[in-house]
């Protein structure tokens, strides 16, 4: 129940995201929306790594047994993916000042130098 | 052998390296770059030699000491190798190039190129899903950051554009992943290939397409890619380079794992964004003037064809499949790095620019082999890959597919050979510079010279057995290699090694072949003759021309269709360059080399039909014949027939010919109009003999040619009469010959072949002679027109004579040799019954007269212009040749025997019904005799007889002087119009206009115009606009999940 | 409007897809076969105590030296573009007393909870990655405390570089010398089961990548902040 309420959410945050980064012509909030849409995906991993009951795959015992954990490779995976998203977005951001030091502007439509 | 790690190692540690060596000098930077990226290319070299000559095994590569699925492996194979060898050569090429360009940025480019080349090796070895992805966010961060080293603002809004794209696109890819993974439980790519069943297909369906579309996505399918243009062309041309051959490549390469891992089910999905991106990105190009957003728009639809390729091999399971993808592969990124290295070499914006690449030649040897390979000419690897795939294609019976990878080049020809004519004619500013330099030197000459060597190979890789001779490109290359010789030399050295291979080839050839084996080879050293006249180097002419002349012993030798194929377009490429060294002949060589693709195209599908009815087993031309039964030998022979009438020029594929004859220089119009359209007569010839006489349904082939034949004499006959250019006019009748010629092939019979092969022979030599007069000509006078000249015979008195008695050879009246071709022309049709035809064709013969007349009335007789009293002689090496042909001529025609004895017993081995009986020197037919010999002393006799009566009666007349004032008159306003020549059939005109009507030129260019309207409406998807960008990936995601997942 | 509606259109499409998962979705009961080898070999194979740090410096390590190396490419593009459009003379505001005052008490904690975290990756939660935002959270601090100081930006890349060559070349390390494959983390012995020297290589990695992120993040905000890293030009 868990993993499908999480996978949801993930799902949900995925379009806010998508939206957001689709309407607003503001280059700022477009990067927004693509930070909201990289949680949305790795709230998604996290969730489809969920074993019922399970507890974090940190084993404080090497005698414990029978103890269930969670599936540590979408963990992971999603602190690559994480990394690889505030990578990205720095990268966005820089752009982002840089643009805004050459034109005055944040708005997408007025960067449409190259076209056709 | 160095473990295939370290390539990641190397560059990582390189790059990290770099962090501390800030402070040094820029020097120690560069070269640890690219010592570093030398050690790479040395490692990938040494695999990629170790597994293909098969010294080494493949190898995989275990990380972190455990066996997979439970680390990451990576694995070395053959294609892994190729293609790492690829990425890591382009880039230490590109890196070279860039020089010291971080002086000017700073070392973090340097850093950023390593990374990107570590992503691409690391998206090549990979065997693990989420590392491919990592890999791939490497490249695309890195990437996105060396779009802005100028940090313009054109470079940063492509580059956000190129981010956000790239993250929505990985975004999806992410997704994709976590969805595969929960249904198999696995990110290893091969334990997940493994695991592929229908079911698990269906339960991860989501997950695999997601992590398809993501990779597709990167691939830039048409038409959500505006992002990957504008990145294209923001970016400095190196690095624009190692996208287009080190990007692409790569993912390229992560498709095709992808494609293995969800086993296939998305094939027919990228079977269809393939063919779209491949023709939609071709067509939106028409427009483009851009050079290096037409760079990228032409790399998109490489990739796109190279998807469609793939996907064809894998869903009819086409064998040889790797090398044809391989081919195609390789040729496609070496030719666009070299373009893009160009493209900084050169410095313009505009392709309209280009013509400062004329400053080096150097460069146009390298901007030609570039697209040529993008073309798929020979003798590139792009070439045989497509040879391979069209037959194997025409095997499983595709014949769609094969209409769309040949319409989709078409549309590249049509822009890549407009902008090389461009680049080779347009003016340029000579004070503009060159980026010329060691560094971006290198890059080019080493992409060329792989090319050319890996063209070589490649032919060896080739399924099947080909007897391609490398003589003879070799002898192009060396002409190419001694251009920097006089051309005296030059010519005296190609003259020797036509004579040294052509003698041992006309004594050992046999058959029809020898025929036209003995004009090309004859003609070649006769036509070269003037070339003496040259006291410059003459650059760009030699290679050309051998070039040329070599396809055309090529495809005389060719036993087999894929060398015929060879040289044939080899032979189509080297004329294209001779024609379009021609002063205003730009727009005429364009479309010689379109039509001439076009026909060649046509071709290849006849072969590969044939190829696929005999059995998919051989190559041999001789299949042709074993076809003639199938079902498709009607389609086969109208391929065939059709793509070999683009190069006789016949009506309605002719409107290339007249500007591209005309136009050539002096010595080159003889070349291609009275060899070079032979080679078609010759094919027609060929594809006649193997398949006979066909139909389709109730229709006869050689009918329908029969009435293309004669309508193609007559019109032209009547064009040619309406020319005020003399060399127009002698293009327009050579259209018109060469419609005899098919008329004569169609007659299917002894006498109508006899006819077509005389006439082969007899309009090669007046048709060399009256273009080396005009030739002579217009070198002494300075004009074309004929309304110029007038009175030149007391000048030019033997070029008189040469003109005077080719024309009467041409006009096919006795005694000379044109009258042989004539009159068996029609004796062949009574015999058929064709009369209707044999009518049109006795007209458009009246009309010839009229042109015949224009040429030596206008040019010789009449009064001399007052500008040319001086006028000399034409020169000693343009009359030499005509002597020579002139004696020739006259031999045939005194002695017609001579040559239609021998040619007669050629075709009695195709027809031996009807053919002629010799009686002494008499030609008998069933209709009538002919004694040439006789005929010709009756003549002498009758004009000796002639002339001395005139002679006689005429003693007393007053010579009139031009400027007797007896004859003066008022100046009128535009002299010329007064001239007797000047527009000189005016009431011929007003009766026979309807024939002017440009149909076909109407025709072709409002094709054209459609074309072109179509792209420039299609490429306003491209809004510039990166949100609609991003709307429109969503879109495309959307749809292609809604077609792809279809019945589900 | 049009534009809107059309794109709720599409993210439905795309919505509709998630749904499809979202419906097929079933909760897992038990771990796919390598993640139960991870948990119940794991620890005697590599001696870490966190099985998630296990895989992402071990098993799955390439994509861990992939990710440090897109951590090192984002620096590098920041310092390229700020480089190329430096500003020199942007004055910002000063940040208040009480956030100076704050900002130079926690910095050395927040510099030693950092190290803390990063060193103690394979015992508890954490690791390099935290450890390295928990640092530069502390020069973050800095900056904003006070926009206009000048910092060693030369040191942080030196730290950069050399942690980076030294985790390559332990990587390679383990591929060439001592154990089986390319970033094997048992070139050293793996020690006692649960304590701070244990797991072999692990801490250490984790060490480095800790200072690599630390100093590649720090450098992301000094740059962003308007500073670039002097460099010889010659």
């Amino acid at each position: 129940m868990i993993g499908t309420i999480a996978v949801s959410t993930g799902s949900l945050l995925v379009l806010v995201g998508l939206w957001s980064a689709l309407t607003n012509r503001d280059i700022i909030r477009m990067i927004v929306g693509f930070t909201i849409f990289d949680v949305g995906i790795h709230l998604i991993m996290i969730s489809v790594g969920y074993i019922s009951g399970g507890t974090a795959p940190i084993i404080s015992n090497l005698s414990d047994i029978g103890v269930s954990y969670v599936d540590p490779v979408p963990q992971a995976l999603v602190l690559t993916a994480i990394v690889i998203g505030l990578g990205i977005t720095a990268f966005m951001l820089t752009y982002a000042v840089n643009m805004y030091e050459k034109k005055g502007t944040l708005e997408i439509d007025k960067f449409e130098e190259l076209k056709w | 052998m160095v473990e295939p790690i370290y390539l990641i190692v190397i560059a990582l540690g390189a790059a990290f390296l770099l962090g501390l060596l800030r402070k040094t000098g820029s020097a120690l930077q560069i070269a640890l770059t690219l010592a570093a990226l030398a050690g790479m290319v040395f490692i990938s070299a040494q695999w990629a030699y170790g597994i293909i000559k098969g010294t080494t095994q493949a190898a995989e590569i275990f990380t972190s000491g455990m066996n997979p699925p439970l680390s990451i492996n990576l694995f070395m194979g053959r294609s892994e190798a190729v293609l790492l060898l690829l990425v890591n050569s382009a880039a230490f090429l590109s890196t070279m190039y860039l020089g010291r360009e971080h002086k000017k940025t700073s070392v973090y480019m340097l850093m950023l190129l390593l990374v990107f080349v570590v992503g691409l090796n690391g998206i090549i070895l990979t065997r693990d899903l989420f590392n491919l992805f990592v890999f791939i966010e490497i490249v695309s961060i890195a990437s996105a950051g060396l779009i802005a080293l100028r940090s313009d603002i054109r470079q940063l809004g492509a580059g956000f554009k190129f981010i956000i794209a790239g993250a929505l696109a990985s975004g999806f890819m992410l997704i994709g992943i976590i969805f595969t993974y929960y249904a198999t439980g696995s990110l290893n790519i091969d334990v997940i290939t493994g695991m592929m069943s229908p079911a698990l297909a269906s339960a991860g369906y989501i997950g695999l397409f997601l992590v398809f579309i993501g990779i597709m996505i990167e691939l830039k399918p048409f038409p959500v890619n505006g992002w990957g243009i504008d990145a294209y062309q923001a970016s400095i041309p190196p690095v624009s380079a190692l996208v287009a051959a080190g990007t692409a490549t790569a993912m390229f390469y992560a498709f095709t794992k992808i494609t293995a891992m969800t086993g296939g089910i998305f094939l027919n999905a990228s079977m269809y964004i393939g063919a779209l991106t491949f023709v939609g990105m071709n067509v939106v190009a028409l427009k483009q003037t851009a050079a290096r957003r037409l760079l990228g728009y032409s790399s998109i639809s490489q990739v796109g064809l190279l998807v469609l390729v793939f996907s064809l091999v894998k869903i009819f399971g086409i064998a040889g499949g790797e090398l044809i993808v391989f081919g195609l592969l390789v040729s496609h990124a070496l030719a666009k790095a070299v373009l893009f290295w160009l493209s900084g070499i050169i410095g313009k914006e505009s392709i309209n620019d280009w013509g400062i690449i004329r400053k080096r030649n150097i460069l146009i040897v390298a901007f030609a082999v570039a697209v040529g390979a993008l073309l798929a000419l020979p003798p590139f690897p792009s070439f045989f890959a497509k040879w391979e795939l069209i037959t194997s294609l025409a095997v499983k019976g595709q014949y769609g597919w094969i209409a769309v990878i040949l319409g989709g080049a078409l549309l590249e020809a049509v822009y890549l050979m407009r902008w090389f004519g461009n680049a080779v004619k347009d003016s340029f500013n000579e004070e503009d510079n060159l980026d010329f330099r060691f560094g971006t030197l290198v890059p080019v000459i080493t992409g060329t010279a792989a090319l050319l060597a890996l063209g070589y190979f490649s032919a060896n890789l080739s399924v099947f057995e080909n007897n391609i001779n490398w003589l003879l490109p070799a002898v192009v290359i060396v002409l190419l290699l001694l251009d920097f010789l006089p051309a005296i030399v030059k010519n005296i050295l190609l003259i020797a090694a036509i004579a040294w291979y052509g003698y041992p080839l006309l004594q050992a050839i046999e058959g029809y072949r020898s025929i036209f084996a003995a004009i090309f080879v004859i003609g070649a050293v006769i036509t070269l003759l003037p070339g003496f006249m040259n006291k410059g180097r003459r650059p760009g002419f030699y290679p050309a021309v051998s070039m040329m002349f070599a396809g055309l012993v090529g495809i005389i030798e060719a036993t087999d269709m894929l060398t015929f194929f060879f040289f044939w377009e080899l032979m189509t490429l080297g004329s294209y360059f001779l024609i379009l060294r021609g002063k205003k002949s730009k727009p005429h060589a364009l479309s010689y080399m379109l039509f001439s693709l076009g026909g060649a195209y046509l071709l290849m599908t006849g072969f590969s039909m044939s190829f696929a009815e005999a059995g998919g087993t051989s190559i041999a031309l001789d299949i042709l014949k074993t076809v003639s039964g199938s079902s498709l030998s009607g389609i086969i022979t109208i391929l065939l027939a059709v793509g070999f009438m683009t190069k006789t020029a016949s009506a309605g594929l002719h409107i290339w010919l007249p500007g591209a004859h005309a136009e050539a220089e002096g010595d080159v119009s003889p070349m291609v109009s009275g060899i070079l359209l032979k080679a078609g007569v010759f094919g027609l010839l060929m594809t006649f003999i193997a398949l006979g006489d066909q139909s389709i349904g109730k229709i006869n082939i050689p009918y329908v040619l029969s009435w293309i034949g004669v309508i193609t004499a007559l019109t032209a006959n009547y064009m040619a009469a309406m020319q005020e250019d003399a060399k127009r006019l002698l293009a327009y009748s050579s259209i018109a010959q060469m419609g005899y010629a098919l008329f004569g092939i169609s007659l299917m019979s002894h006498l109508g072949w006899l006819s077509a092969l005389s006439l082969a022979i007899v309009h090669f030599t007046y048709k060399v002679i009256l273009f080396l007069s005009v030739a002579g000509v217009v070198h002494r006078v300075k004009t074309r027109n004929m309304y110029q000249m007038g009175g030149l015979i007391t000048r030019m008195p033997v070029t008189f004579f040469m003109v005077l008695v080719s024309i009467i050879a041409l006009s096919g009246i006795p005694p000379l040799a044109g009258f042989s071709g004539r009159w068996l022309t029609y004796n062949a049709v009574i015999e058929k019954g064709w009369l209707l035809q044999g009518v049109v064709a006795g007209v458009s013969g009246l009309i010839a007269f009229l042109y015949l007349f224009r040429l030596i009335f206008a040019i010789f007789l009449g009064q001399l212009k007052d500008v040319h009293r001086r006028v000399k002689e034409a020169p000693f090496w343009i009359l030499l040749p005509q002597i020579l042909l002139i004696l020739l001529v006259l031999y045939l025609s005194f002695f017609p025997g001579a040559f239609l004895r021998p040619i007669g017993d050629i075709v009695s081995e195709f027809h031996p019904e009807g053919a002629l009986v010799w009686n002494g020197a008499t030609a008998v037919s069933e209709f009538g005799y002919w004694n040439g010999e006789a005929v010709m002393w009756v003549f002498i006799a009758l004009f000796a007889a002639n002339f001395a009566l005139l002679f006689f009666l005429n003693r007393g007349a007053q010579k009139i002087k031009q400027f007797n004032i007896v004859y003066a008159a008022e100046r009128p306003a535009r002299p010329e119009t007064t001239h007797f020549a000047y527009n000189m059939f005016a009431p011929y005109r007003k009766a026979l206009g309807f024939l002017e009507y440009p149909i076909t030129t109407k025709f072709w260019s409002g094709v054209a115009d459609l074309m072109h309207s179509i792209a420039g409406f299609t490429r306003r998807i491209y809004t510039g606009n990166g949100q609609t960008y991003l709307l429109q990936i969503i879109v495309f995601v959307v749809i292609s999940f809604l077609l792809s997942n279809g019945g589900k | 409007m049009i534009k809107k509606a059309f794109t709720f259109l599409m993210l439905g499409g795309l919505g509709a897809m998630l749904l499809n998962f979202i419906l097929s979705f079933r909760e897992r009961t038990a771990l796919p076969e390598v993640a139960a080898h991870y948990i119940e070999k794991g620890p005697a194979e590599l001696g870490s105590a966190n099985i998630v740090t296990s895989v992402v410096v071990t098993y799955r390590g390439l994509d861990t030296l992939g990710e440090v190396t897109i951590l090192f490419a984002a620096a590098a593009v920041v310092g390229l573009l700020i480089h190329l459009n430096r500003n020199e003379n942007a004055v910002r505001r000063e940040g208040s007393e009480i956030l100076k005052t704050a900002s130079a008490l926690l910095f050395p904690l927040i510099l030693m909870f950092g190290a803390y975290v990063f060193l103690n990756g394979h015992l508890s939660p954490g690791g390099g990655f935290q450890g390295g935002a928990i640092i530069a959270s502390a020069v973050v601090l800095t900056v904003l405390a006070s926009p206009n100081r000048k910092i060693g930006h030369t040191v942080l890349s030196v730290i950069e570089s050399i942690s980076g060559l030294a985790y390559v070349a332990l990587g390679a390390a383990g591929a060439l010398l001592v154990a089986n494959g390319f970033l094997d983390n048992r070139i050293i012995p793996l020690g006692e089961f649960g304590t701070l020297f244990s797991a072999g290589l692990i801490p250490i990695i984790y060490t480095l990548i800790g200072l690599k992120v630390g100093s590649e993040l720090s450098s992301v905000v000094i740059s962003l902040n308007g500073e670039t890293i002097e460099e010889d030009d010659q």
